[in-house]
This record gives structure tokens, sequence and C-alpha cells, in this order.
């Protein structure tokens, strides 16, 4: 059967929109807001222990021995776990690249500090963390390899020795005829950057509670799991298990941005279930174990980056050389991370040749994690000031050079450099529709007068793309396999005309239960209180990968939408034996399923399904009395990875275009955020209240990212930012309210035309904040090149321009 | 992130809280707003074996005015001073300082006596204290003494403060009217401790400067009194230039302050003088 998904809302069986497209409350928020979502830490089962882990407090040490004599001994602790349990039960981490990584507790020696050691499962998490203290680890501390460069240095001491040395993968993508372009241009720009390491900060942090059932060797785990179906299969492979024994339960979560791997502690919770005779073993990871030994880091990079540009400002090529800092392992998909840039690599711009020197290394910090936007953030920062950095030399606006090098909007579908498919975009209607909401003249004028009074005024425009919908063949680069599976739902209709709809992902802050509401209401012309989403475990769900690479909104409406037009087909059969038409006489339009000829000869859909499941007399015979479909959607059109890596990955692109002005105090290095504007074209928006909620997030992890937020290490490797006494987040007062216009180019390519918007704003903000400070520094004659973007280190800047 | 094992006392007199401490000496630990002590248990970084928790004493909490002074119950709630009318008119200035301390949450529990006793050197309420000669009134087990600001800060985190003892008022004088004041600090975030900070008062007679007071915070090892600026003050004409000399030889002359992820040295001492200057201009602006 083949499916003609509805290209927009027209295409919708109702005569107009009641609920798609439309700002509706979320149908999560009343749980929520009166505190009766069920996190993972509120469930307390029958029996329940609780495990702490004891983590490492050496970033490189040999481990000669541990002894958990005394820990088993205090009263309350029921199971003690080491490296060598991990050893006997489980399988080394998956790791990607392949090959980087240990078991989920040390075994010969510790790699970073913060790695779990030890655990114990005790009767309460009190007495668990005084048997931590009980814990007699004998270490043999070996120096520690912190410098992303020094690792990177032939003969460096290694992380593994059974490697030739810290070079986790290496590899130089061309595309196009990069050398003759660079030696063929007008103007050839070089510069370098440093992106110091973020990383996702969700409200809750990471938790879980595991039981193994050792009768039958079943395992039930209950978590924040963003991904619970990708994470049970993880755990038939860890612990050799047929994958059907695997049950996993994901609770609602508060946030994850990347940041909910959870594989170590599921597993850890998962052996001391195992020693503890089949207990339940709870852990809820706390904030500081967070920050130092979970999903917390990602993205620590040094960059150099060259244009080459013509005298008119039309860039011809970019290359860029990113030495990347994967920390200890490859566990998690940091990795991922450092390949999503391909998806994207050339922005809004239309430059024809692009070269990518790829360096992932090795050392002794917290392996890196995914974050929201997945990577692009730096690759984005470093584009753009490339761009002004051209700009400026070329006597050009900043907001001109975009322009001139914009993918133009006939261009569509449009593929870069690097290989991915651009679905569609009018990357010039968004930057003008920014220009004129800024009143850019005014603003420019505005910073002259401010020039003149000697204060440090300056504007950053910047145009980003962010693409969404990744599939399996995203980063099959680097090795990672099966990831970007099919996204399902089962739709079903009861006998009182109520619709369920079950899923596999569980509320993460989305909302994209409420699109789901959405979707059916209006496909089945009913309010959407008729409707309800629950979720199921990976045993009973369709399909599906959860929340992932802004893909979830998109996928789930094509799955709702496949699923609704099968139901419908069932429906519409029974229709036309009542009405004694055919089939393709019958059409479903506003909830009811009428004869096209005769509309007053109508039925509706509720009374359809009742027949269905109560009068068989009544059920034609090629129809079973379910009313109930399921559909699993995935991108069409995936293809393998040509030899320089270039693949059509991503499904969709969306853009923005952000202005921003910023302030620079260059006595003290602060800066103030004066104005910010945003135009942005996510396509379709399903609803447009969620898609401004993602953006206004993201702006704040921008602004943290850009600003504040840096994880710091030692020379001896010990994290200086363990809590967030010293890793700062933005808070409400750091972060601006930026004025905000839609503009909508749909998608070709996807159901409704929406396209991916869960990442957003990252991609833009930092890119945006330091252009904009750059552009203030300009008439000191000095640039920053480092994110982030601290007070001390824009006053440092100005003390040497000036001294 | 669950404190080590202690025991828990919960006084309802300052003379019990005295003699509990008196009892266990140097392993226990007054519990106040706990906004300092409360994480420092979690983090297992403050392991005492007894808490003594002041919550629940009577008759420490409270603001009012006593001639030229106001005295405040150690255990009042910070914002509980910032709200108060007569803060606002007595002293201008530790109702300004107390509204830069964390934020709404962190002032709800945080307390006065606590956060002067913890003497974090950069709090705003140390240095406001030293500031404007408030004074510590401290009960232990050989009764009541009043010690002044200046005496009371020892060096990071110690005070003058016995194992036995207890602060349990601080008194601070009335800002005379006339007198110019003002609080400026650095901060990474709103509401985050100082990078550095500075306070002023200053008081003009007759276009000249008759009386000033500079105090620094979050670059030394307690609040950081500055006479040699002071001196330099007093008598002169304040105007932009002696402003921005004393700025550059706050600048130049203190004491190399700690390095911390968020600012070195260097930055901190620029700080320390950017802030005295732009201090010095408001309090001016402020003085009649």
């Amino acid at each position: 059967m083949t499916f003609e998904f509805p290209k927009s809302l027209d295409d919708l069986p109702i005569s107009s929109p009641k609920w798609v497209g439309k700002p509706v409350n979320r149908v999560e928020d009343p749980q929520l807001v009166t505190g009766k979502t069920e996190f993972i830490d509120n469930i307390t089962l029958p029996g329940m222990v609780h495990c702490a882990i004891l983590h490492s407090p050496h970033a490189h040490a040999r481990i000669k021995s541990i002894d958990m004599s005394r820990a088993a001994a205090l009263l309350g602790v029921v199971a003690t776990l080491t490296g060598e349990d991990a050893e006997r039960w489980s399988r080394p981490m998956y790791t990607t690249p392949q090959g980087w990584g240990g078991y989920v507790l040390a075994t010969d020696k510790v790699r970073f500090v913060g790695e779990p050691v030890a655990a114990v499962a005790a009767t309460s998490r009190y007495i668990a963390e005084d048997a931590l203290e009980l814990i007699d680890v004998e270490y043999e501390p070996i120096d520690p390899i912190v410098d992303a460069f020094s690792a990177a240095q032939p003969g460096s001491p290694k992380v593994f020795e059974e490697h030739d040395d810290n070079i986790m993968y290496q590899r130089v993508f061309t595309w196009g005829e990069v050398d003759e372009s660079f030696q063929k241009a007008d103007h050839v720009y070089k510069e370098s950057f440093r992106w110091n390491r973020v990383g996702a900060n969700p409200l809750e942090t990471f938790g879980v509670i595991s039981e193994w059932d050792l009768v039958d060797d079943t395992l039930t785990c209950r978590g924040a799991f963003q991904t619970a179906s990708f994470m049970a299969m993880g755990r038939a492979a860890t612990f050799r298990l047929p994958s059907n024994k695997v049950r996993f339960i994901a609770q609602p979560h508060g946030g994850s941005f990347g940041g909910k791997g959870g594989g170590r502690g599921t597993d850890i919770t998962l052996m001391l279930s195992r020693k503890a005779a089949g207990r339940p073993v709870k852990w809820i990871e706390d904030r500081m174990e967070y920050l130092s030994s979970g999903g917390s880091q990602a993205w620590d990079r040094h960059y150099e980056a060259s244009i080459a540009v013509n005298d008119d400002g039309t860039v011809t090529a970019l290359r860029v050389k990113l030495l990347d800092d994967m920390g200890a392992t490859a566990e998690g998909f940091g990795a991922t991370g450092a390949v999503k840039p391909m998806a994207s690599f050339t922005g809004c711009y239309a430059i024809p040749n692009a070269e990518y020197d790829l360096t992932l290394v090795a050392t002794n910090k917290l392996p890196a994690s995914p974050y929201r936007g997945m990577g692009p953030p730096p690759h984005n920062f470093v584009l753009e000031q490339m761009m002004d950095i051209a700009a400026r030399d070329l006597g050009l606006d900043p907001a001109e050079m975009r322009r001139r090098n914009f993918i133009p909007a006939d261009q569509f579908p449009y593929i870069i450099a690097s290989g991915n498919e651009y679905d569609s975009g009018e990357y010039e209607a968004a930057l003008d529709k920014v220009l004129e909401m800024a009143g850019y003249e005014q603003l420019r004028r505005e910073q002259e007068e401010a020039r003149a009074q000697g204060r440090h005024v300056g504007i950053g425009v910047v145009s980003t793309i962010e693409p969404g919908v990744f599939d399996w063949n995203a980063y099959t680069v680097i090795g990672t396999q099966g990831i970007g599976i099919p996204e399902g739902v089962t739709v079903a209709i009861d006998t009182m005309g109520k619709i369920t709809a079950r899923v596999g992902f569980a509320l993460e802050g989305q909302g994209q239960y409420t699109v789901v509401t959405q979707l059916l209401a209006e496909y089945f012309g009913v309010e959407l209180e008729d409707v309800r989403v629950v979720l199921a475990d990976n045993l009973s769900a369709p399909p599906n990968f959860g929340p992932g690479g802004s893909r979830l909104g998109v996928a789930i409406t094509g799955a709702v939408l496949g699923a609704a037009q099968r139901l419908t087909e069932k429906l519409t059969k029974v229709a036309a034996k009542l009405f004694e038409v055919q089939p393709e006489d019958v059409e479903l339009l506003d909830g009811m399923l009428r004869v096209k000829s005769v509309p007053e000869s109508q039925l509706s859909v509720a009374n359809a399904a009742a027949i269905m499941l109560n009068r068989s007399d009544m059920l034609p015979p090629d129809v079973d009395p379910s009313p109930q479909a399921t559909f699993a959607w995935t991108a069409p059109g995936r293809v393998e990875p040509d030899e320089q890596g270039r693949v059509k990955s991503y499904l969709t692109a969306a853009n923005a275009c952000h202005l921003v002005m910023v302030e620079v105090d260059p006595d003290t290095g602060q800066v103030e955020i004066l104005k910010y504007y945003i135009a942005d074209d996510c396509g379709t928006r399903l609803n447009p209240a969620n898609v401004e909620g993602m953006v206004q997030g993201a702006v704040a992890q921008g602004v943290g990212a850009t600003l504040l937020e840096e994880y710091v290490y030692d020379d001896d490797g010990q994290l200086l930012t363990a809590s967030f006494m010293d890793y700062l987040l933005p808070t409400i007062h750091e972060v601006p309210f930026p004025e905000k216009a839609a503009l909508v180019t749909p998608s070709p390519f996807t159901p409704l035309g929406a396209k991916g918007a869960g990442e957003s704003a990252i991609h833009t903000t930092p890119a945006a904040i330091m252009c904009a400070i750059n552009d203030a520094l300009l008439p000191l004659g000095v640039r920053a090149k480092e994110v982030p973007a601290s007070p001390n280190r824009l006053w440092k800047l100005i003390q040497g321009a000036s001294g | 992130m669950k404190p080590a094992s202690f025991e828990y006392f919960a006084p309802t007199s300052v003379a019990d809280a005295v003699s509990l401490l008196q009892e266990h000496g140097l392993e226990a630990k007054l519990l106040a707003g706990g906004q300092s002590l409360v994480p420092l248990l979690n983090m297992r970084l403050a392991r005492p074996t007894v808490v003594i928790d002041v919550n629940r004493v009577d008759g420490l909490s409270y603001v009012r005015e006593d001639g030229d002074a106001l005295a405040i119950g150690a255990m009042t709630h910070q914002r509980e001073v910032e709200r108060a009318e007569l803060v606002q008119r007595v002293n201008p200035l530790l109702h300004a300082a107390t509204r830069l301390i964390g934020h709404p949450q962190i002032r709800n529990r945080g307390t006065v006596g606590g956060s002067i006793a913890h003497a974090d050197p950069a709090a705003e309420l140390p240095a406001v204290a030293l500031a404007l000669d408030a004074e510590m009134h401290i009960t232990g087990p050989n009764g009541e003494k009043a010690v002044p600001a200046a005496d009371f800060f020892v060096t990071y985190l110690t005070t003058t403060l016995e194992p036995a003892e207890m602060l349990t008022e601080v008194r601070v004088p009335a800002l005379p009217q006339g007198t110019g004041w003002s609080i400026q600090e650095m901060a990474r975030r709103h509401g985050d401790f100082a990078l550095a900070g500075a306070t002023v008062t200053l008081s003009m007679n007759g276009g000249m400067c008759s009386d000033a007071r500079v105090v620094l915070f979050g670059v030394g090892a307690t609040p950081l009194r500055v006479q040699q600026a002071e001196e330099r003050l007093i008598g002169e004409r304040v105007d932009a230039a002696l402003i921005s000399e004393i700025g550059r030889e706050i600048s130049s002359s203190i004491d190399e302050p700690l390095a911390d992820i968020h600012a070195t040295s260097e930055y901190r001492r620029n700080l320390a003088g950017v802030l005295t200057e732009r201090a010095l201009v408001e309090a001016l602006g402020r003085a009649a």
C-alpha cells in the first residue's frame, strides 16, 4: 500500500483546520503544573533498594585493588558491585567509533575523574552513600592526558594501551575543487577558534529503577529514558539476552537535550539487582554526578577555518579543520556531534567547494555526550565569524555579505557541497524580515552615535540552518549503525468513540503528545478531550525511536496520518456496507463518513467504530472487528554515503536569521544584550506555541554557551566545575526574550510540510552574539575567538588592544 | 548527595544552644538558614558530627530601631531586612546590599547572622557590616559581649567567634542624613557571589569630603577597608580626576587576590579599582 501524505493542512479531511497549526494549550501541562506527573524519583516499588556509585577521584590511574568487604558489612547494604562483575556478566560498552571504551565499571584502570569504579545497593540512599566511604580502592596514578593537542601528538601517553595512539578517528572529507578554489580566490581568510566544553543540563538528571528477574532472566527498567526502545536493544546486547526479555518503561522526564544517556547507571543497577536476588534497584543521578560523570559534557573543540572569497563577496570554498576532544571513551554517541555539521556544512550559503579535516582525540576527561543541536552550533559559530571577517575586509555590510551568498529560493531542493539535500527555504526573506523588525538602518545609526560617545556597541546578523529529521545514514561515516529507526503509533477508537494513540516515547517537554492529539482530533473531527495519548513500553509499542535530531514532530506526524488513513479505510468499508455503496463512494469529512453523491447519508466515525466492535452482522466480510491501525513512518529516499561521506541524511532544513545588538563594557569585559530579533522558518508550524517555546529555550542555551557555560579541567584532569556554583547556567536574568517572527516555507518532503524544529536557536544564538561582540570590539582592533566570551577573557583581550 | 550522619539538636533558647556548643565544641555546627551549610553537608564537604538547628530559638528574629542604630536579630531572614521600610529609611546602604544577596528564594531562608558568621569574603553583608561599623553581639559560656566588625573577620570563613559562642544580634549604626553611599559588584550572573565588589560612604561638607569609608569585598580573605583611599578623599573636593586616580591606586596597590576559574587575580584587582570608581561616583551623586 502506498501512502499519499497530506502535503498541507488543506489536504486534511476537514472543512477548515481547528487544531493543527494553532497554538493550542499543551495537553501535558495540567499534570505538570499541578505536580502530578510521575517522574522516576516519585516511584517506589516493593522491596526497592537504592544504589550509590563510587566515582574515580583520579583522571588516570591503575586500579591495584578494590576491597568491598567493609562496605558489604555495613548494616543495610544489600549488594555490592565492581568491574569484576561487569566483566563476568556484560560486554564492554558500545562505542562510536568502535573499540574506544571499557566496561560500565572500571576494571584495569580509570580514565577520567568521575568514572564509576564500584557500586552498592542499600536500603536507603544515605546508607548507600555511607557505604561508599567504606570501599577501599588502591590506585596507582598515571600522568593524565588533558590537553587535546598533546594527546594527538605521536608518542603521547595513551588513554587506551591497546590502541596505537589517542586518535579515535581522523579523516579529511573533500567536496569539490577545494585547492583550486583557494588558489584562484581574490581573497583568502584564515582564523582559529576555540569552543570550550559545554553541554546539556536538563532540570532532571538521569534516574532508573532496574529489576533483573532471576527466574526467567527478564529485565525490567523504568527510567528517564530519551530513547527507551534503543536502550532496551542495547541492554539485550550488553547482557547477551534475548531482546524480547528486556522491557523498558520510559517515565516522563524533565528534559534531556542529549544528556539522558544513562547507559552506565542502567547497567550498574541491573547487575546490582541481579546480585540482590532481583530486588528493584533505584539510582537517581545527583547533580554533581551528572556534571562530573553523566551526560553533561559535549563539544570541546579547536578549530582552524579558511574561506576563499571573490571581490564581490561570493564565497567559493570553505575549509574547516576540527580537533574535537572526546574525553576518555567514545561511549554515548558524543562523536556523532562532530559529523552532523556535514548535514549543514556550508550553512545557508551556496558555497560549492568545501573540506572537513576531522580528528577526534581521546583525553582523560569525561566522555563527550550529545547536546541539543548535536554539533553544528560550534561549526556555525566558526562559519559565521568567517563570513564577518570577510565582510569587514571587503567593506561589505555583514547582512549584505550573507545576502550575496544565500542559496536562492528558486534553487530548492538544493544539494550542498557536503552532500545533504535541503528541502526548501527562503533565506533572503528571513533576513529581510529581521532587518525590518530591527529597523536595521536606524540601529546602525544608533550604533554610530554610541561609538561617538565612546561606547562599545555592536550588531550581529547571522543566518543558519537547522538540519531536521535525521536517519540511519547520518552517522555511518564514523561507524554508527542502527540509529534512525521508524517512528510508529497505534490509533484505536473504542466503542464509545474515544480515540487512544499508543506511542513509544515518553514525555520529555517538547509537547509531542499535544501534536499527536491535535492531529487526531483534526483528522477525525473531534475535540482535543476526545483523544488520549498513552505510552507503551518497548515490547508493546509500534517501532519507535523517540526524540532526537529534531525528528519526532515530523516523524510522529507521518505516523499519525498514516495510521489515521489506514483506520479510515476500514471505517469507510463499514459505512459503505451500511449505505449499500462502494467504499470508493464514501469519504471522510469533518468527522463524518459520507456518501460523496448523497452527503446526507453519513455516519460518524464513532458510530462506525462502534458498529465494528459490536455488530458482527453489519461488518463487511473483509474487515476485522478492530477499529485500530498502526503505522510507522520513516523518511523516504535515504541511501548510503558516497566515498566522500556525502549523503542525504537529514530530511528537512529549517533556517533562522538572528539579529543581536550588544554592548561590551571595556572596563569589566561584561556583555549586555541590548536587542534581539529572530525570524525563523521551520515550514508548517503544527503548534506555533510549541515552536516559540523551542526557540526561546534554545536562545537560553545559546546565551549560556556564548557567555557563561564552560566545563573547566585543571592540568591534573580534575573537573573544576562540578556544581552549579561554577558551571554557570543562564538564569531568567541573563536570557533575552527576542522579538520573534515566523516565516513558513513548507517542506515538500514531509507530511503537512513541517520541518524539524526542536534544536532551533542553539544553532544560531552563539554565532549571532559573537558576531555582535566582535562588531562592538571593532574600533579596538581586537577580535574574540573563544567561547564563552567571559568578562575576564574579553577584558584581557581589550587590555591587549590598548596596552 | 546525602550528608554523612550527624546528631541533630533543636534548642529553643540561646542558653541551650550555647550549652550544646560547649558540650560538643568543634564537632558542632550551628544551622541557621542553611544556605551555605546544607549544600556543604550534602556534598560531604562539611562533616560535623553534631548539627544544632537554631531556627526554633525564640527572640532572634527582629529588626528594630534602637537609638541611632538598627538592631537586627541574628536569625532575621535577609528577605525581612530587605522588605523592612525601617531599614530602607535608616540605612539605605544595608538595604541595597541585602538585595544583592543571591535570589529571593535564598533571601527567604538565609539569615543576617548566618551570612555574617559564615564570613564569606565575597558576601555583601560582611562588607557592609565593616563599612557601617556594625557591632556583633555575641553570647557565650561567659555571657554576652560586643565585637566591632573591624575586629570580627579574621580570614576566609573565619571570625573571632569561639567554638561555644553564638552571634545573636547585629547592630548597624544609622547612616547619617546626607551621607552618600553606594555598593557596586560584578558577578557572572545576577545573584552570584561577586567576583569583586566595592562599597563607599561619603560625607560632603561645603564641597569638601569630610568623611569617607571604602570597603572592598571578594578580593581578599576578609572584607577590606582601604584607609589609603579614604585618606585621599577626606579634605578634598571629590572630582573625576581624583576618583579615577583612586581607582588606579586600588587596582595597583591591593594585595594579589586569589584567582579562580572565573577571574584571574589581575582581573580582580582591575575590578576592585573600576568598581570603587563607580561607587565613588554614585555616592558623590547621593551625598548632600
